[in-house]
C-alpha cells in the first residue's frame, strides 16, 4: 500500500480524462486500510489541498485546480472508507464513543477539502487583481520559482537539501516538462528547469530563490 | 484608529482560520482544553468578521467604490476562511467532549507530513530574551510557532515583536528535522541559529 501511494506522488500524472472524473465514477472498492492510515492521509490532504487551491487561483492554473478536484473526490472516498472501518472496529459503547471522535475529525478534514474546491471556483471570476493583492499580503505566501541549471539543487533530493528546515519553505508542487508532482516527498529529486511552487515567508523565499538560481551555493 | 479595509479583514480571516486548524490539531495531540477553547473564541471572532465583510462589500458596491466582481471575490474568499474555521471548531469539539480521545487520533496528527510539537525553553537557551522577528525561527529551522505559554498567559499566533523568555512553552509546526534543531536551541544544546 505504502509503495503504491509513493509511486503516485512521485511520478505525477498525465491523463486525458480528468482523474477526479475517473475517481468519481469508479466503483467504491473495499480496501482494507487501517483507520490510522486513513486518518493520516485525510489530515495530510486537508493541509495540502488548501495550499494547492490558493496556488491555482493565484497563478491562474487550471491543472492545479484539476488536482484539487481530484483530491476532493479522493477525500469523499476516504471519508466513506473510514466510516466503514470505524463501524467494524466498534465492539462496545466505549469503543463507539471514541471512534465517533475520529469520524468527526475525518468529517472536518473532508469539509476543509470541500472548501478548497470552492476556492478554485474563484478561477472563473474575472476580478483577478484583488485576489492576488490579498493573497500576497498573507502571513505565509505562495511563490513560484524555476531551478537554473547552475544551481546546486539540481539532481539532489529534497530531503538531502533540507529545504524546509533551512528556509521554512514547504514545497507544494513541482512542474517538470508536462507533468506535475504534487506534495513531493523527501526522496523526490529536483532537476534543472523544474518549476517549484512553495509556501513560506519572504525571508525564506529570498534564500530559496537565490539558491535555486545558483546565486547561493549552500542553504544554511 | 485606522479603519481596516475589506481586504485586510479578508486577510485576517484567511490567516486566523489557518491558525485555528493548527491549534485544533495541537489541542488533540496534547489534550489541551485551553487551546481548544481559544479555537471557539476565534471562531466567534471570524463569524463577526465574516458578517462585517458581507455588509461592507454590499455597501461598497452601492457606493460605487467596489465592482460587483471584486465584492464577490471578497465574500467568497471570506466564506472559504469561515468554513475552514468551522471545521477547526468541529475538531476541537472532540477534545472538549467528556470522552477520552482514541489513541489513533494522536498518532495520525503526530505522523503527518507536517508535525506538531511542544517545546519548553530553558534558561541556557540562546532563544531567551529575543524577539521572533530577530530569531527568524521560521526561515532558520522551518518551525512556525502557532501558540506559546508565557507564565500563565497564552499567546496565539505570535508576531515578530513577541519575545521568548525562559520557561516559555512553544507549540510549533514544521518538518521533522526542524523539530530536532529547535529542541537543541531551546535546551541550550546548540547556539547555531
Amino acid at each position: 500500500m505504502k509503495e503504491k501511494k509513493d509511486k503516485k506522488t512521485i511520478l505525477g500524472r498525465l491523463q486525458k480524462t480528468p482523474l477526479w472524473k475517473k475517481e468519481e465514477f469508479s466503483e467504491i472498492e473495499y480496501e482494507p486500510t487501517t483507520v490510522k492510515d486513513l486518518m493520516t492521509e485525510m489530515k495530510n490532504i486537508s493541509e495540502l489541498i488548501i495550499d494547492l487551491a490558493y496556488s491555482a487561483v493565484l497563478f491562474y492554473n487550471k491543472e492545479i485546480a484539476e488536482e484539487v478536484k481530484y483530491l476532493e473526490v479522493r477525500m469523499d472516498k476516504l471519508n466513506y472508507d473510514i466510516r466503514i472501518m470505524a463501524m467494524m472496529a466498534a465492539r462496545t459503547k466505549e469503543d463507539a464513543e471514541q471512534l465517533a471522535g475520529i469520524l468527526q475529525v475525518a468529517q472536518a478534514s473532508e469539509k476543509i477539502s470541500n472548501t478548497a474546491g470552492d476556492i478554485v471556483l474563484l478561477l472563473q471570476d474575472k476580478n483577478r487583481p484583488i485576489l492576488s493583492r490579498i493573497l500576497n499580503k498573507a502571513d505565509e505566501k505562495i511563490f513560484r520559482v524555476k531551478i537554473s541549471s547552475n544551481s546546486e539543487a539540481c539532481e539532489k533530493k529534497i530531503g538531502e537539501l533540507k529545504i524546509e528546515s533551512e528556509t521554512g519553505m514547504r514545497i507544494i508542487a513541482i512542474r517538470r516538462n508536462n507533468f506535475w508532482i504534487y506534495n513531493p516527498q523527501s526522496y523526490a529529486v529536483l532537476k534543472a528547469n523544474d518549476w517549484l511552487i512553495s509556501r513560506g515567508s519572504d525571508e525564506g523565499y529570498n534564500d530559496l530563490d537565490k539558491f535555486l538560481k545558483g546565486k547561493l551555493k549552500v542553504l544554511e | 484608529m485606522k479603519k481596516k479595509s475589506s481586504e485586510d479583514i479578508v486577510l485576517e480571516i484567511k490567516d486566523k482560520s489557518e491558525l485555528m486548524v493548527d491549534l485544533a490539531y495541537s489541542s488533540l495531540l496534547y489534550n489541551n482544553k485551553i487551546i481548544a477553547k481559544e479555537v471557539y473564541d476565534l471562531e466567534n471572532l471570524i463569524d463577526s468578521l465574516f458578517q462585517k465583510i458581507q455588509k461592507d462589500s454590499l455597501e461598497g458596491v452601492k457606493n460605487g467604490k467596489l465592482s460587483v466582481n471584486s465584492a464577490l471575490t471578497l465574500m467568497r474568499l471570506a466564506q472559504a476562511g469561515e468554513e475552514i474555521a468551522d471545521a477547526a471548531q468541529e475538531i476541537v469539539d472532540v477534545e472538549l467532549r467528556d470522552v477520552e480521545l482514541h489513541p489513533i487520533l494522536k498518532l495520525s496528527v503526530r505522523e503527518s507530513d507536517e508535525i506538531l510539537s511542544k517545546i519548553q525553553v530553558n534558561s541556557k537557551s540562546i532563544l531567551c530574551g529575543k524577539t521572533l522577528g530577530k530569531l527568524k525561527l521560521g526561515s532558520e529551522t522551518g518551525m512556525m510557532i502557532i501558540a506559546m505559554k508565557h507564565k500563565n498567559k497564552w499567546l496565539y499566533g505570535p508576531n515578530k515583536n513577541t519575545r521568548i523568555d525562559q520557561d516559555d512553552i512553544l507549540f510549533v509546526k514544521g518538518p521533522e528535522d526542524g523539530e530536532k534543531h529547535l529542541i537543541e536551541l531551546a535546551q541550550g544544546l546548540s547556539n547555531d541559529v
